[in-house]
């Protein structure tokens, strides 16, 4: 159970990071999130993201535009606001740190 | 082949079959309820319906076919992913203290009016569910303030308008205070499926305006006040159906009774009067043919009102073509023989005989009635009367009398002879001459003469077995004169051509219950009774 409660932690941790990041590159719609996630096995079902990426937006970290499809409903493409941008670095910063931190705390054990 | 269904997902129609329809919607209906309690609940669902519309769309235009079937339904939700992965990849969100995903896990309460335990639209209800307590104290403390100035009332509509009606079970396990699982949901997902009525845009929960409020509190005010009106209403007619109903069948009843009895305890005619007119041939056919041209209306009503109160299933049209035919032969049949019937009345004919009476010893006769007439047992041989109690029989039965028409008269004339002599005539109706005539043969007059005394039978007597054809008797009784006739009250009436009335106010006695008359040259005059008449000239003595 605790180590459940980890995994998810980290897991939520480094998903909003990640998805942070790939909306970072361009203006992103969220099948193209979700199929870079499932590349990374990080995500396995759409229907996940989509409460994050509100919570995000609603967070101030996002924004997005209405885009025309040719296939369906009109399309929601995010991108990063200035504060995600800032979240984003910080993050980065961290993510930068916590790796150095793993490698010298679990690389001794290899 | 399949039914298709044709779906609004956010603005785009798809068409979908029935099954794929049914799975979709219960999909929806769970991711909805999961994001029922965050703050974005709109946001997100409208996402993933977007999205889905848009796999929609692909799968469409890629495998180039025009409906949605329930594998690609399937192949959707695997994407989208299920609830289940939706709470799986949640738990972090647990952790999350800003998140509000899970609202009511700590058994607190939301204020919802509870339709399920409703009297009036359910504030009471819901109020006492927030508080714990009964609904009851709700309910007096807006009787009673409701007697200040109407302000129960103002409070109870403010907050009908304002408390939102709990729709779905999550609503009213919130309201209830109980814990918000999947688990929970998905035992009675068919009861919240009215929620959703398979309009996927339809969130009743979402920041509802206040306009949207008021016209729910609008259309179920109207829903209450036509279902009160209506129940009553119906209930109303149908008390009044059912009255109705009861009077039918009491009729039918009635009539099948009075069919019972013609035909079956009274084998011959009945000899009260309208119904003594039939032949004894026709009797059984005319009560049958009147039996069913009553009793097959009465039916078909009793049938129309049971159709139009209980909804019974109406009679088939042969049934009631069977119905109308034998209607109308009942109506035929009863015409047919009423008209022969009638036939029997189209001759008259006439007999007399003369009965000599014995002199009396005073010359005087009194004319009584024979009330009350014991028979012997030949007479009631010999009249096929049944004797009643002690071999008796009381023909004087007043209510008899006023069936049949009178059928006896008496006119008192002045004898040719030396001896008083009563003239009968006896007359009658029927198919001719002869059967007129046959007709009257067919009675019986009984009179009696004791000395001075002369009783007369209130009526003429038809020998049993035969039927009324207008028979009478016409009594003349001659008597010599000077005889003195007598004539009592009761008989008064049969006799023609005196006024007993005036014949008592001339002898000033008009309390008494007889008169008496005299027969003289001109006929019978009022004999005036020379004891109680008061000569002038004593008149002008006692002066």
């Amino acid at each position: 159970m605790i180590a459940e409660n980890t995994q998810t932690q980290m897991r939520k941790g480094i998903l909003e990071y990640c998805i942070l990041s790939i909306i970072a590159r361009d203006e992103t719609y969220a099948s193209d999130i979700i199929a870079e996630l499932k590349k990374a096995q990080l995500l396995v079902v759409e229907g996940t993201l989509y409460p994050l990426l509100t919570r995000l937006k609603n967070n101030g970290l996002l924004t997005y535009n209405w885009v025309e499809s040719t296939s369906g409903p009109p399309r929601k493409y995010y991108a990063l606001s200035d504060d995600g941008r800032r979240v984003l670095e910080q993050l980065d910063t961290t993510w930068n740190e916590l790796v150095f931190a793993v490698q010298t705390a679990v690389g001794k054990n290899n | 082949m399949n039914k298709t269904i044709i779906i609004n997902i956010n603005g785009i129609v798809f068409h979908i079959e029935e099954d794929a329809y049914e799975v979709l919607k219960n999909y929806m209906t769970d991711v909805k309820r999961h994001f029922l309690n965050s703050a974005d609940s709109l946001e997100i669902t409208t996402d993933i319906e977007n999205r889905i519309a848009e796999m929609f769309s692909e799968m469409l235009s890629r495998e180039n076919k025009q409906v949605i079937v329930e594998a690609d339904v399937k192949a959707v939700i695997d994407q989208m992913g299920t609830v289940e992965d939706f709470e799986h990849a949640d738990e972090d969100a647990v952790s999350n203290p800003r998140s509000n995903t899970y609202d009511y896990t700590g058994g607190t309460r939301s204020l919802f009016r509870d339709p399920d335990l409703r009297l009036v639209a359910g504030v009471c209800a819901g109020l006492g569910n927030y508080f714990n307590i009964a609904a009851i104290w709700f309910r007096l403390l807006f009787a009673l303030t409701a007697f200040f100035g109407g302000l129960g009332i103002i409070l109870y509509i403010i907050l009908w308008i304002v408390i939102p009606r709990a729709v779905s079970r999550a609503d009213k396990m919130a309201m209830k205070g109980q814990k918000l699982t999947l688990q929970g949901f998905k035992n009675n997902l068919e009861e919240e499926m009215s929620a959703v009525k398979g309009h996927m845009n339809d969130f009743k929960h979402e920041a509802k305006p206040f306009l949207y409020q008021l016209r729910d509190f609008i259309s179920d005010f109207f829903y209450l006040l036509g279902r009160f009106f209506g129940t009553t209403g119906k209930l109303l007619i149908k008390i009044l159906g059912i009255f109705i109903l009861i009077d039918f069948f009491a009729m039918a009843i009635a009539l099948i009774v009075c069919l019972a009895m013609a035909l079956i305890w009274n084998s011959g005619p009945i000899d009260v009067f309208p119904f003594s007119i039939i032949d004894n041939k026709y009797f059984g056919w005319i009560c049958i043919s009147v039996f069913l041209a009553l009793f097959i209306p009465v039916l078909a009503i009793i049938l129309l009102i049971l159709k139009a109160i209980f909804n019974t299933q109406s009679l088939s049209r042969s049934s009631a073509m069977v119905m109308l035919t034998v209607w109308l032969f009942a109506i035929g049949t009863g015409l047919y023989y009423g008209t022969k019937v009638g036939k029997g009345f189209r001759s008259s004919a006439s007999f007399t005989q003369t009965a000599p009476l014995v002199n009396s010893s005073n010359n005087t006769y009194y004319l009584k009635l024979n009330d009350i007439k014991y028979l012997t047992g030949e007479d009631s041989t010999r009249l096929d009367i049944k004797p009643g109690f002690n071999g008796t029989i009381n023909t004087g039965d007043e209510d008899f009398e006023r069936n049949e028409p009178r059928n006896m008269s008496i006119t008192i004339e002045k004898s040719d002879v030396a001896q008083p002599v009563l003239v009968q005539t006896f007359r009658a109706k029927g198919s001719s001459y002869e059967n007129a005539l046959f007709n009257a043969r067919g009675t019986r007059y009984l009179f009696s003469q004791q000395d001075s005394v002369l009783k007369f039978d209130r009526k003429l007597q038809r020998i049993s077995g035969t039927s009324w054809h207008d028979q009478e008797v016409q009594l003349t009784l001659k008597v010599p004169l000077n005889a003195v006739v007598v004539i009592d009250d009761e008989i008064n009436s049969y006799v023609w051509g005196v006024d007993l009335y005036q014949c008592k106010e001339d002898n000033k006695r008009s309390d008494a219950n007889w008169a008496a008359f005299k027969m003289t040259v001109n006929g019978l005059e009022c004999k005036v009774d020379t004891l109680v008449t008061i000569q002038p000239d004593t008149l002008k003595r006692i002066k």
